[in-house]
């Protein structure tokens, strides 16, 4: 079986106005490498066609060139389905099914046997929290039930790999907390999650790797420690300097802030930082902290998205 | 493999009756097929006379005069039949139009679609399990029906248990024609309106012998026995059902192989239009 768990080549996607023949490209050419046990990000603004890209993988769209596999499979055949869990975006469940009925139907849908079901169900519905809501039809729960129900059901077969949108869209801080431990443990057990979210600090504090998507293109992909890693430093000194030696460490530093008795430098490089670093010495003053800057995901986000 | 096809068309005929429950189409259609049958059973008495003559009494009301008891029971059964084929089948279109768009909500379709069960099997699995909710209601009402009349008359025909295919039939390619609407232009109005126009215009079309008469240019006369050749004969079905029913001798067997036809092309273009969807 391949390695990869997600694999597209080159996917385009164009949609067509039937009426009026207007086209709208919305992915352009996306390739993805998704390798099997890792935590994948996808990111972009919105109308980035990060949305149609998932549902390419599933093949609820079809791609108008390029490929889509999921552990070597086409995306296209329902057999590379059977190791997917997913967790749609404004998921729409039938609110006549409860939360039992709601797993036992979307799991005899994912091929699992009536005993397995049996048992599965109520481990489940434990495991997110909702063990005494089983007999609750859906239509009765809070918008925070409905994403921990739709997690489980997204889980109810055990999948190799987890395709969540947005997972955490309306859940409290109590139940996102939940839904973060539940996937860390996936994760522990080498499950391949991908995660379609807008919330930058949640992906940046629980995935590996990101793509972002800018107007249906990858503008940047790569391991989430390596893009938000800085090589600068930031030095903090006590704002009391001699004059003529203030002046020069802030000429050699990008940027300065004063803030309650002490100075705020930041240099680019580990050579500046050293240079004010023996000025400082030399001279027998304090250095009150050096810290290695890096970007949050944000930053590198904004970056990317704006060229 | 082949357990989990039929595991997936079971958990989809079972959603389609939920639905049909929680929507409360399978309650009123059961309501009202009961509501007949219990007329049939306490309000309805046939008296038998000497095995053959028979006079009927409604809330305490009889016929004036004896008819043949064999002539009564056919009659009555052509009765349901009709209602059946008429108000029964628009009843059963109406509240299946919906079963088909609810399932192409975006947020439902996409995880329908996610799990490991072709376009095709989910599509004519919801089309099996509209059928069945509607097939259910027309074989509990016409055995109970038939089996209160042979009760109280002691003549078992079967003849009137034909009603059960030809309508059940009859529904299949209307369903048919619902589910195409349904993939396409996902209108509950329409999926009802369209079949409706069906069963209405049927009638009309079904008198092509007067009109080739009656129409005057060459291109009307073809335009009328096209449009009498391609769609459903829910006329000529209903007609052939009654002349089963009532013993009488069926002429052609020609309106079954069109209309299935018709069915079968509009179901299979529905399947072709779901695949090729986007959603």
């Amino acid at each position: 079986m391949s390695e990869l768990a997600i694999e597209t080549n080159s996917l385009k996607k164009v949609y067509r106005s039937f009426w009026s023949g207007r086209e709208v490209l919305a992915v352009d050419g996306v390739t993805l490498r998704v390798e099997r046990g890792t935590t994948y990000g996808l990111l972009g603004p919105n109308g980035a066609g990060k949305t149609t890209c998932v549902k390419m993988l599933l093949s609820a769209v079809h791609p108008s060139a390029g490929t889509a596999r999921l552990f070597g499979r086409d995306a296209a055949e329902p057999e590379a389905r059977r190791s997917i869990g997913y967790l749609p975006e404004n998921h729409r469940f039938p609110t006549y099914l409860t939360g039992n009925s709601m797993l036992e139907f979307y799991g005899s849908l994912s091929g699992m046997e009536a005993p397995v079901r049996k048992r599965r169900i109520p481990e489940l519905l434990e495991l997110v929290g909702l063990d005494r809501w089983g007999d609750v039809r859906l239509g009765k729960y809070s918008k925070g039930m409905l994403q921990r129900v739709g997690l489980a059901q997204a889980l109810i077969h055990e999948p190799q790999l987890l395709i969540l949108d947005e997972p955490s869209d309306g859940v409290d801080p109590v139940g996102r907390k939940q839904i973060r431990d539940i996937l860390h443990s996936l994760e522990e057990r080498g499950v391949t999650i991908f995660v379609n979210s807008h919330l930058l600090a949640e992906v940046e504090a629980f995935c590996r790797d990101v793509a972002i998507l800018h107007k249906g293109r990858v503008v940047l992909e790569g391991k989430v420690k390596e893009l938000t890693a800085g090589k600068g430093y930031r030095l903090t000194v006590p704002a009391a300097l001699p004059e003529n030696l203030r002046a020069e460490i802030t000429s050699r530093a990008s940027s300065t802030a004063a803030r309650d008795g002490v100075l705020d430098l930041q240099f680019s490089g580990r050579d500046e930082a050293n240079r004010a670093i023996d000025l400082l010495r030399a001279g027998q003053l304090e250095i009150e902290a050096l810290t290695p800057t890096t970007s949050t995901l944000e930053e590198v986000f904004i970056r990317s998205i704006n060229g | 493999m082949a357990s989990h096809t039929y595991g997936a068309t079971q958990a989809i005929v079972l959603d389609t009756f939920r639905e049909a429950f929680a929507r409360k189409i399978f309650w009123g259609l059961f309501g009202l097929s009961t509501a007949m049958v219990l007329f049939f059973l306490f309000i309805m008495k046939i008296d038998i006379v000497e095995g053959a003559a028979a006079t009927i009494s409604m809330f305490g009301m009889q016929s004036g005069r004896e008819i043949d008891a064999g002539r009564l029971v056919k009659q009555v059964q052509a009765g349901i039949a009709t209602f059946l084929y008429t108000w029964g089948m628009f009843l059963a279109v109406f509240a299946s139009a919906g079963l088909i768009p609810s399932i192409l909500e975006p947020g439902r379709i996409e995880l329908l679609l996610s799990k490991p069960v072709g376009r095709t099997h989910l599509l004519l699995g919801r089309f099996l399990g509209n059928l069945l909710v509607v097939g259910f209601n027309i074989i509990y009402l016409v055995v109970c029906v038939w089996f209160i009349l042979a009760f109280k008359t002691n003549i078992w025909t079967p003849d009137f248990l034909i009603s059960i295919v030809s309508t059940i039939f009859l529904f299949a390619v209307l369903l048919s024609v619902v589910v195409l609407i349904g993939v396409t232009l996902e209108s509950t109005a329409l999926a009802v309106m369209i079949p409706a126009g069906l069963m209405v215009i049927s009638p009309i079309l079904a008198q092509h012998k007067i009109m080739m008469r009656l129409l005057g240019s060459e291109w009307s006369r073809r335009l009328w026995r096209g449009l009498y050749e391609l769609l459903p004969k829910v006329y000529d079905l209903g007609k052939m059902t009654l002349d089963f029913v009532t013993d009488r001798r069926v002429e052609s067997f020609a309106p079954v192989y069109s209309s299935a036809a018709f069915g079968a092309a509009v179901l299979a273009l529905a399947v072709y239009i779901f695949q090729r969807r986007n959603f």
